[in-house]
């Protein structure tokens, strides 16, 4: 500890604390322009000088550290008058055109010339000018540099969070300007987190262009849902219309940071394809009705059709608050009389449940800082770059000054293997089999420490010799992983929901981490979700075999597939769909279109008439993002706050609203006035909840704590088999076709998630039409080359796309994201065969006038 | 395109360099003698060899003024104007150099064989004026020895 | 006359080739290290008084000891050979006629600091000098001077040429550092210290030319006789370069601490065409002008320091009566305009407006109040700027303003010159 004066002030503080920080605890505001906390030191503002009695020249604050003993003094006559020459000297070139600047208003250098600045100068001289029109770098951010005062906030954010490092300083001296290269368009993640941090108007959000000022808008802080990840937002409104989304430094895991979809993924939200009403089939079209007489139908049409002692079933979205879904799985439960319930259909119901166990999602909650606060950190089973963005930028943060090895296993290349220690290039859902030859190696080495290793049996189908087939990876790759993970203390293994799109054998998971803790290692299990509140949909027990709380059961209840299936034979006298788009989203489209025609009565609740809301009997709409209040539980087990900011558009009504009026349609007693009243129930039937305080949930909300259930210590509970019955045939024991020779996969795109964003136009102009990405080496051997068109065909179904190039991904495996409606990607898949082959061919003859369908 | 041989002396470079990112500037070095001067196309070359994003190197070639952004005539004088040559008459060696061309400062001639530029102190203070003639310096400048020199150009 | 050291062999035919350097007694003084304990060499060089020679005029030998022993991290050696400030020559000078005597140098420093890799930085337009290092290493690699196990040591040395292209700023150490692992060369933040992280993020050593130059001769003749030359605070030969109105320009190597009128009149043969002396620039243009009354000031780091400018690089710019003052401050601060890297608020912007105010002081356009105005802006910047390029600007103009106040109001008054301009 230091003690220092600070004008006089005593104050003691930790040793290395910055001058500024060791002020601003003792009250003093010192101005800065190029510092940002979670950014490298610059110290090149020269803003934030100070004087240190004893030294002839003044220190910057933001990175001289306080010494025992030392005086401080950041009021006195030479500082002031030296920030108030900086401020003249930031002002003399910089266009004082704050009438037309966007960020007039909210711009740091107003703030800090009003505060500290000179009132005067005499600076009479030409300005530099670098150009006249603003650039236009992206489909979101435009440049002025004329603007810029040289703090490189942008070229650091870019290069060191988000890793892109897009921008640069050009020219040097008094022409220094930052920019892209050649004033190109940005090949990037268009995330404008340099627009975010930048101090003044050069950076600026294109869709929010001439917008408003900012004192004419309204927020409201609330949680994205667009992934797992959780970043608290801020949405902005001018009379009631959304007009742009901001990231708050002091606010939520993510500060300052948002992805491309976070930021600017909000205007499906006053799209005009948003359904507004609710709508009944009658003769052959949808029909809008009003609210009563579609609860009438749905009665009539439930008790119909459950007749004959037909099924029932309901499928909800893992991007519905957990009220919602709460409300959803009792209503399916209690009301409907059935467990026949799942969230999302584009997973194995049985791989989900073994994914919470061995994730011991039932301990509760982690923060991310404490997962990334480890010796090692094992990525696997999810492209995080992309699907995850923001816990990406996370990692590459907090890793650039710390001592951790990262290790990537993933079949594509991704942004974040520049950040790796080791990247492992994999056949798709070969995760399992990765895990165990890790396991099989730790185990190997260490046999007398592991005798009583549980479920050690199943490494024996492990070997050297079988991993290349199994994994595509080579023997000495697992050895290097399990070399890190031995010469770790702490070890973070984080598994992405990839792990459940294929049979990926994910319950070898458990033995590594056995292994390691009997080793006395300290391991951390984090998942990473795609979906924004998947690990609350399976808190509240929206799956057949898990009640709420992670209460697990074997029952009869069926998943997606099990009630698809059903379905298809006609046993599926209703079903209820609530922001899931199934037709979309089940791997193989065209029998869930088939198996969907066979249900008697199909309720659909979406914002968007989605393909399966086409299908139902009876349409409702549901209420966007900021049209509701609630909670969301992000992949740390973070619960946030979703805050109602602006009426449902129409007669759209939020989603726990509709779900209660069903049930008290069918049952009076089903009856919810609010959502806190939801919430205080799910913390009696949710023990991890108990200690959750609604109202006071704040920017960083509160993570859930472990339950109890299955014991502390366990990490696996009762009715867990290490290999579940239900196991799909595996891909490796297919004989790999010639004429098909890559394996198609598919997940989110960096720009896109779930169908949503795509009705977001900012985001539909980042990526309007469906890729297929491909390794350089399979792309060049095809005379294939980024931006060329080609023919992407398996044995039932083919589509046109833009090839994109991806060095570091594994040969063999195509990605063809599953966001884009013309492209519908699970159309490639067949139910219960894995991930399909397909071939690749190119099409660089054809014109551009001449692209084929979709 | 860089050449092959270009190529493989870039790829050679990394091995002076505990990072490849140090190989930016004499791979520049060489895209110049490639191409002439700093092109669009070798930037992004020598980012895809080096394994850097083009801006990266695009802020090097910028920051340097030995790197041509423009095209430069087969000769480039560069005469230096600081304040050792300046007292001894650069301006005037600027004069001579201009009229004898029939070009200004920053200029190259029609038939694209001759540039000047006024540049920065050369090192070569003890002999002035002076100036470069691509790599070779010529000192003690006078109007009759700058005939001379233009001469054996011609 | 004192007898040359540094540029002892310095013209000597074929003075760059090795058979030249060996036959002059080369690379005794490293056989010799290389019988030596490291902490031995490194005390020499501190007990020698050894400055460096590249301006901060910083102990050589404790710089070296700075580098910690642990032989388990890697450590670097960079010649600083980016020679750009005005006036300065002679570093060109020993590397284009004895290569090998700075090889020489860096050889020792790096089995003292236990360097197995080196750079010299040298800037880009030293095209020759650059060839004549790269012939050098050959011929001493090939000799057995350098590489694996040199000598039978156990000591390994690589060296490598790196050329700059065309910036002042990598003069400035931790700016060569960036400039060598190729970014732009932005100062870096001190601490750390390059000795504690340097390149590649690992302990290193920055010196210049003429103090890698010196070395061989410490270990041959002793830190004692080396400590007997010129002031004891600041001893050794120093190579000095005399450019502008003198009637001899040229590097001479003499004592630390002979007087700047010795300099000017006993070797470089007074000024030209026997005109009066209006002002000299003694260490290179960062450092602000002397007058006649100064001539006396013996020529070394403290003496200069106390006149209150500095010695710098040792380039003596000599200017006579006819010169015009203004014009000679314009050119020196468009010097530093034009190579402020942009990094830091004060030198990027105040040298820009300072350049603006000084161009039309100088062309006949200057306003009342613009004198002042350059003064509030030379404090403006003065000891706020990251690194010292913008307060040697603003020290050199301030040197003038004091200096020729008159000169300065003249032109501002009459709008044009007070002299004829600086003459030929």
């Amino acid at each position: 500890m230091a003690t220092v004066k600070i004008n006089g002030k005593e104050i003691t503080v930790e040793d290395g604390t910055l001058i500024l920080e060791a002020a601003k605890g003792a009250g003093f505001d010192i101005p800065t322009m190029c510092y940002h906390a979670r950014l490298s030191k610059l110290a090149s503002c020269r803003v934030c000088l100070v004087e240190i009695v004893g030294q002839k020249k003044l220190q910057p604050s933001c990175v001289t550290p306080v010494m025992h003993g030392m005086e401080v003094l950041t009021e006195s006559p030479v500082v002031k008058s030296a920030r108030s020459s900086m401020i003249e000297l930031l002002l003399a070139n910089h266009p004082l055109d704050c009438p037309v600047c966007d960020k007039g208003g909210e711009c740091e250098l107003q703030d800090v010339t009003f505060k500290f600045g000179p009132r005067n100068s005499p600076f009479g001289e030409r300005k530099r000018r670098f150009h006249e029109e603003d650039y236009i770098l992206s489909p979101v951010i435009i440049q002025n540099i004329n603007r810029c005062i040289q703090c490189k906030r942008c070229v650091r954010i870019c290069d060191e969070v988000v890793g892109a490092s897009v921008l640069g300083s050009i020219e040097r001296g008094a022409k220094t300007g930052e920019t892209s290269f050649v004033k190109e368009y940005l090949d990037c993640d268009h995330c404008g987190n340099c627009i975010e941090v930048c101090p003044v108007g050069s950076l600026m959000s294109r869709p929010y262009r001439y917008q408003s000022r900012p004192w004419d808008l309204k927020g409201v802080d609330t949680v994205c849902t667009y992934c797992g990840t959780g970043c608290q937002l801020t949405v902005q409104a001018r009379n009631g219309e959304i007009l742009r989304v901001i990231s708050k430094p002091d606010k939520g895991i993510n500060n300052e940071t948002l992805c491309a979809r976070g930021r600017f993924g909000y205007s499906f939200i006053n799209s005009h394809e948003r359904f507004v009403t609710p709508m009944i089939r009658k003769g052959g079209t949808l029909e809008p009705v009003p609210w009563n007489e579609a609860l009438k139908a749905i009665k009539d049409g439930l008790t119909e059709a459950m007749k004959d002692g037909r099924k029932t079933g309901g499928i909800a979205s893992g991007r519905l608050s957990n009220e919602e879904l709460y409300l959803f799985q009792k209503l399916m439960r209690g009301v409907f009389k059935t467990n026949n319930i799942d969230s999302g259909s584009r997973w194995n119901t049985g791989a989900v449940k073994s994914f919470a166990n061995v994730m011991e999602l039932n301990k509760g909650g982690i923060s991310v800082y404490d997962a990334l606060n480890a010796d090692t950190l094992f990525i696997i089973g999810s492209s995080i770059s992309d699907e995850n963005p923001i816990t990406d930028y996370l990692i590459r943060r907090l890793s650039r000054n710390k001592k951790m090895n990262i290790i990537i296993a993933s079949p594509r290349g991704l942004k974040l293997d520049s950040s790796a220690t080791l990247s492992l290039r994999h056949r798709p859902a070969a995760e399992g089999d990765i895990l165990g030859g890790i396991a099989k190696v730790i185990y190997d080495k260490n046999m007398d420490k592991l005798k009583d290793l549980t479920g050690k049996e199943h490494l024996k189908n492990i070997s050297r010799e079988n991993i290349p087939d199994l994994t595509w990876t080579d023997w000495s790759s697992i050895e290097s992983v399990s070399g890190f993970m031995l010469s770790a203390n702490s070890i973070t293994i984080a598994v992405g929901n990839d792990v459940l799109r294929g049979p990926s054998r994910i319950e070898s998971m458990h033995i590594l981490a056995e292994a390691l803790r009997l080793l006395g290692k300290d391991v951390k299990l984090f998942p990473v979700f795609d979906r924004a509140n998947q690990r609350g949909a399976w808190e509240m027990g929206v799956h057949p075999d898990i009640l709420p709380g992670y209460s697990f059961r074997d029952g009869d209840g069926l998943g997606s597939e099990g009630i698809i299936d059903a379905a298809s034979r006609g046993e599926v006298g209703a079903l209820y769909v609530v922001g899931e788009d199934i037709v979309s989203d089940f791997p193989d489209g065209g029998f869930v279109r088939e198996a969907l025609r066979q249900v008697k009565f199909l309720i659909v609740q979406d914002i968007f008439l989605t393909e399966t809301a086409k299908m139902a009997h009876v349409v409702l709409p549901g209420a966007s993002f900021v049209e509701k209040d609630g909670t969301f539980t992000n992949q740390e087990g973070r619960v946030q706050r979703l805050r109602k900011f602006i009426e449902p558009q129409g007669d759209a009504k939020a989603d726990w609203e509709i779900i209660a009026s069903i049930g008290e349609a069918v049952e009076p007693s089903f009856h919810y006035g609010s959502v806190s009243d939801i919430f205080k129930e799910i913390k009696g039937a949710v023990p991890m909840y108990r200690g959750i305080d609604f109202e006071g949930l704040d920017g960083n909300g509160a993570i859930v704590k472990g339950s109890g259930i299955g014991g502390q210590g366990a990490g696996v509970v009762a009715g867990f088999s290490l290999r579940p019955k239900s196991e799909v045939r595996s891909q490796e024991q297919e004989t790999p076709d010639p004429e098909y020779p890559f394996i198609l996969i598919t997940g989110n795109h960096l720009y896109h998630s779930g169908r949503l964003s795509l009705k977001a136009d900012t985001l539909r102009d980042i990526l309007p039409e469906a890729v297929v990405e491909m390794n350089e080496e399979d792309a060049k051997a095809m005379g294939v080359s980024k931006g060329d068109k080609v023919k992407v065909k398996g044995d039932r179904y083919e589509a046109t796309l833009t090839a994109h190039i991806n060095k570091r991904s594994v040969r063999g495996v195509v990605f063809i994201p599953e966001n884009f409606t013309d492209v519908p990607v699970n159309m490639f898949f067949t139910k219960g065969k894995g991930f399909p082959r397909v071939k690749v061919l190119p099409l660089s003859s054809l014109s551009p006038q001449g692209r084929g369908p979709g | 395109m860089l050449s092959e041989g270009a190529v493989k002396e870039i790829n050679e470079l990394t091995g002076k360099y505990a990072n490849s990112r140090s190989v930016v500037m004499p791979a520049l070095y060489v895209v110049q003698r490639e191409y002439g001067y700093i092109t669009e196309e070798g930037m992004r070359e020598v980012a895809n060899i080096l394994g850097l994003r083009p801006i990266q190197v695009f802020e090097i070639a910028t920051f340097y003024t030995m790197y041509n952004k423009k095209p430069v005539g087969k000769y480039h004088i560069q005469v230096c104007t600081n304040i050792s040559c300046s007292l001894l008459g650069a301006e005037y060696i600027v004069d001579v150099l201009s009229k004898k061309l029939g070009i200004k400062v920053k200029e190259t001639t029609p038939d694209k064989k001759f540039t000047l530029s006024a540049v920065e102190c050369l090192g070569s203070c003890g002999t002035a004026p002076m100036m470069q003639i691509n790599d070779n310096y010529y000192e003690d400048l006078t109007e009759e020895k700058i005939e001379e020199i233009l001469k054996s150009f011609r | 006359m004192f007898e040359p050291i540094i540029l002892k062999n310095i013209n000597v035919p074929d003075s760059f080739k090795i058979e030249t350097y060996l036959n002059n007694g080369g690379y005794q003084a490293f056989k010799k290290a290389l019988k030596l304990n490291t902490d031995t060499i490194i005390q020499m060089v501190k007990d020698s008084g050894l400055r460096g020679r590249g301006g901060a005029g910083f102990s050589t030998g404790l710089k070296w000891s700075f580098i910690p022993k642990d032989p388990t991290i890697p450590k670097y050696l960079c010649c600083n050979a980016d020679e750009g400030e005005p006036g300065t020559y002679k570093d060109r000078a020993i590397i284009e006629k004895d290569p090998h005597q700075l090889i020489e140098g860096m050889a020792i420093a790096c089995y003292a600091i236990g360097a197995a890799n080196a750079y010299i930085y040298i800037r880009g337009e030293f095209a020759l000098g650059a060839d004549r290092l790269e012939d050098a290493i050959r011929e001493a690699y090939s000799k057995g001077y350098l590489g694996k196990n040199i000598l039978g040591s156990n000591f390994s040395l690589n060296i490598y040429v790196h050329r700059g292209a065309g910036a002042y700023i990598c003069g400035e150490e931790t700016a060569l550092l960036e400039s060598l692992e190729g970014r732009r060369a932005l100062p870096r933040i001190k601490p750390p210290f390059p000795a504690q992280v340097g390149l590649f993020g690992k302990p290193t050593v920055i010196n210049n030319v003429e103090t890698l130059a010196c070395v061989p001769h410490i270990i041959n003749r002793g830190a004692s006789w080396f400590a007997s030359i010129g002031p004891a605070k600041s001893p050794g030969p120093k190579l000095f370069g005399v450019s502008g109105h003198v009637n001899k320009p040229g590097l001479y190597e003499l004592p630390m601490g002979t007087p700047l009128r010795e300099i000017i009149y006993t070797y470089a043969g007074g000024i030209k065409g026997d005109r009066r002396l209006k002002a000299v620039i003694p260490g290179g243009v960062s450092a602000p002008m002397l007058i006649e009354k100064d001539l006396d000031t013996p020529m070394d780091f403290d003496s200069l320091a106390a006149k209150g400018t500095m010695l710098g690089s040792g380039a003596v710019v000599v200017m006579d009566e006819r010169t015009c003052i203004v014009k000679a401050a314009l050119i020196i601060h468009e010097f530093f305009h034009h190579e402020s890297c942009g990094k830091c608020t004060p030198c990027r912007e105040g040298l820009d407006w300072i350049v603006k105010v000084m161009r039309r002081v100088e062309h006949g356009e200057g306003k009342e109040g613009d004198i002042d105005l350059l003064l509030k802006l030379c404090g403006d910047v003065f000891g706020r700027t990251f690194c010292p390029l913008g307060d040697g600007a603003v020290m050199a103009l301030r040197g003038a303003i004091n200096n020729f106040k008159e000169e300065f109001e003249y032109h501002v008054k009459n709008k044009r010159c007070m002299v004829n301009g600086a003459g030929r």
